[in-house]
């Protein structure tokens, strides 16, 4: 090997090692940015509670005073009361109004054993007060065994609440407050009936049109300018099948009983887009599957579809899950099309014939609100990596399981 | 040497060849090839031959044989190319036939005339008849599935479903909508047992299929095939991806076999012709040169190109 060609191909190994490390540090950078920006706001309350606060009544099952220790990493201004283990603080709401915010609540809290006295259908069910909630007023019940008012509507601050009570009280009878809210769990449940609904629609018709294509239709040209059609679908952007959904998919809601927007419209659109992949995958999958398989079944004495259905599909079944898989992921990150037909508002119980939003349509919300919060966005976004990450792993485990028991 | 040179020219000489062949003296054209034999030392078809000679088989015919499939002037066209030249064939039941020839030559293809697996090409044309028990196999009043079920075909690769050996053998007939589990233990067992595969699987009849030896998937693709209660099993080279053992497993239980079956069998092997087949057909570029008895087409070709096919000069 001559200088000059060493030298080449020192240059274009180097390219390779460079292009390969410039792509995986951008993706690390990535990944570590929504980590850092978006870890400090994911907890388990964002996963559980609702979007929107919620003004509650409540009673306490065990109000009675305890002996409860503040913890270590109470911050500076906070007040801890350490007859009710729990801490306050001063703080301001969007609105510029005071407000008393809970920072620190003890496991063994009376506030734990909160339940609902407002009426309606909630009314008796437990409610354990959370950080992040705002006191508006509370009763307790002083040595003399009578109620008294406190709180910010007895003029109260976060120290001088918490001194009423740890000096003179017995135990706290009810409380009136607000939930912190911004929680995701409405759009996770929104994001899963959209999931769900849109494979339960585009999954039987994209497996059977491929088989179609790939088994019953022989290859002439009709074949070829259908195969030419769907590869052209999967090229439309999905801006464009939101606004066709709006219009054409609209009335098939309405036959369902939908007045508007509806979690079912934004399943139709995506089902409509999903459809030119999911045939892809699907054929790609039927095409693998080997030639002898099928002459041996039809010399058998099956029938074409009994040779489909019971040598072609199995066997084509690990590619028939990437194609879900990877519908799946199109479906949680699609946000294009779901603004129109699923719309932007968070719902906290969505319903299948109601508008809702998906997690990236929120994400979308968060930012485009007046005072876009990255933080929050961030673990929304974190929760997503991590929902298809889990899905990933799922769709892996399940295709090594079912070639582990065929090969 | 230049084996396509040589070919090329064999290919070329064929049509003087038979124009030839009427004219020329049977007799002296066998001692002619013995001779050759002579100089050709111990070459496998030399071995081959010596086994039929030796007297393994009857040297007269079997002639009131009951015909199985009666082949009547019949031409094939993959598109233009005319694959089968006026095929004039009567396969006798419970016979091992065999066809062979070289590559390309039409044997495969009118194998797969029997239980019309041509159908499933695109732009193959057929005319002509075969007749099964007197009836023709392409009319309309033969159903295809019904066909392929009485007869049966095992493939040149081992093709078993990706699946249970159980659930390989009771397909056949899960397809005809049979589900009485009983029924199918006893005929999966017993179709096993005929394919003499079962003493290797009995305790394992949920192994998946594809987990077995190349020679026994093919004994399991036989045993698939015979669950079906067959009349006839076509077999497309059976043994040609196998190594010795279990070709040789393979041809013993042929030989069991053709007592209950009509057998079928094209291969590349002229030795495993001879050692097996009752009856013989050399196809030469889509043409039946030759059909007759094995042990008469081994010892006393009647046609020059048989001659030189199985003395090893081409193919």
């Amino acid at each position: 090997m001559n200088k000059s060609r060493r030298l080449k191909d020192g240059i274009l190994n180097g390219l390779t090692w460079l292009s390969t490390a410039v792509a995986v540090a951008v993706l690390l950078l990535v990944f570590i940015f929504m980590f850092r920006r978006g870890w400090s706001d994911l907890s388990w309350d964002l996963i559980t509670t609702d979007y929107w606060p919620q003004n509650l009544n409540v009673a306490f099952r065990q109000g009675e005073a305890g002996a409860y220790t503040a913890p270590a990493d109470l911050a500076a201004g906070d007040s801890f009361s350490t007859l009710y283990g729990f801490a306050l603080r001063d703080a301001t709401d969007t609105k510029k109004a005071k407000t008393l915010i809970i920072t620190y609540v003890d496991p063994d809290s009376p506030l734990e054993s909160a339940y609902i006295t407002t009426a309606g259908s909630q009314q008796g069910l437990n409610q354990a007060i959370h950080e992040d909630a705002s006191v508006q007023m509370l009763y307790y019940q002083d040595e003399d065994g009578q109620q008294v008012l406190a709180g910010l509507l007895a003029g109260d601050d976060a120290a001088s609440l918490v001194q009423k009570l740890d000096t003179g009280s017995v135990s706290i009878q009810s409380m009136y407050y607000q939930t912190a809210g911004g929680g995701i769990r409405g759009s996770i449940l929104a994001t899963l009936l959209l999931i769900g609904l849109t494979l339960v629609i585009v999954l039987p018709i994209g497996i059977l049109a491929a088989v179609y294509l790939n088994e019953v239709a022989g290859r002439n040209r009709l074949t070829a300018l259908l195969r030419q059609a769907i590869e052209t679908l999967n090229g439309v952007p999905s801006i464009i099948f939101g606004l066709s959904g709006v219009v054409m998919l609209f009335p098939v809601t309405q036959l369902f009983g939908a007045s508007g927007q509806s979690i079912l419209l934004g399943a139709l659109t995506m089902a409509v887009i999903l459809l030119p992949v999911v045939i892809r995958q699907t054929e790609e999958a039927l095409i693998v599957v080997p030639q002898s398989l099928r002459m041996g079944s039809l010399a058998l004495g099956a029938t074409r579809s009994q040779t489909i259905f019971k040598v072609v599909l199995p066997n084509a079944l690990p590619g028939i899950l990437t194609a879900t898989l990877l519908s799946v992921s199109r479906v949680i990150g699609e946000s294009a099309a779901l603004i129109y037909t699923m719309s932007t508002v968070v719902t906290d119980n969505p319903k299948i014939l109601q508008p809702a939003t998906s997690l990236a349509v929120q994400i979308w919300q968060i930012m485009s609100s007046e005072q876009p919060d990255f933080k929050l966005a961030s673990a929304v976004s974190l929760i997503i990596l991590m929902m298809v990450l889990l899905l990933n792993l799922t769709v892996k485990l399940i295709t090594r399981r079912l070639s582990r028991r065929w090969a | 040497m230049n084996l396509l040179a040589d070919k090329k020219i064999k290919r070329s000489q064929e049509p003087m060849a038979s124009a030839a062949t009427p004219d020329l003296d049977p007799g002296s054209q066998t001692a002619e090839a013995a001779d050759r034999y002579m100089s050709r030392g111990s070459g496998p078809v030399a071995r081959a031959r010596t086994q039929v000679a030796a007297g393994l088989k009857p040297a007269a015919g079997l002639p009131d044989l009951k015909p199985m499939f009666e082949v009547q002037d019949l031409n094939l066209y993959y598109s233009k190319f005319q694959a089968l030249k006026h095929i004039n064939l009567t396969i006798p039941a419970h016979q091992v036939t065999a066809f062979i020839g070289p590559s390309g030559c039409g044997k495969s293809t009118l194998l797969r005339c029997f239980n019309r697996m041509n159908d499933l090409l695109e732009e193959v044309r057929i005319d002509g008849r075969i007749l099964m028990d007197g009836r023709d196999l392409r009319g309309p009043q033969t159903d295809v599935v019904e066909l392929r079920t009485k007869v049966g075909m095992v493939f040149q690769q081992p093709n078993p479903f990706p699946m249970s050996i159980f659930d390989n053998v009771a397909y056949g007939l899960r397809c005809q909508g049979i589900k009485d589990r009983v029924y199918l233990r006893q005929v999966v067992e017993t179709s096993l047992k005929k394919a003499a595969l079962y003493d290797e699987v009995k305790d394992e009849l949920d192994k998946n299929a594809t987990k077995l030896s190349g020679g026994q998937q093919q004994r399991l693709c036989i045993a698939r095939a015979i669950a079906l209660q067959p009349q006839v099993i076509l077999m497309d080279e059976p043994t040609s991806a196998l190594d010795p053992i279990a070709t040789l497993k393979i041809e013993e239980l042929m030989n069991d076999l053709k007592k209950e079956y009509t057998i079928v069998i094209v291969t590349h092997s002229m030795q495993q012709a001879a050692r097996i087949s009752d009856k013989t057909a050399f196809f030469l570029l889509g043409e039946v040169v030759e059909f007759d008895d094995t042990v008469t087409m081994f010892n006393n070709p009647s046609d020059k190109r048989t001659e030189d096919y199985i003395s090893g000069r081409f193919g």
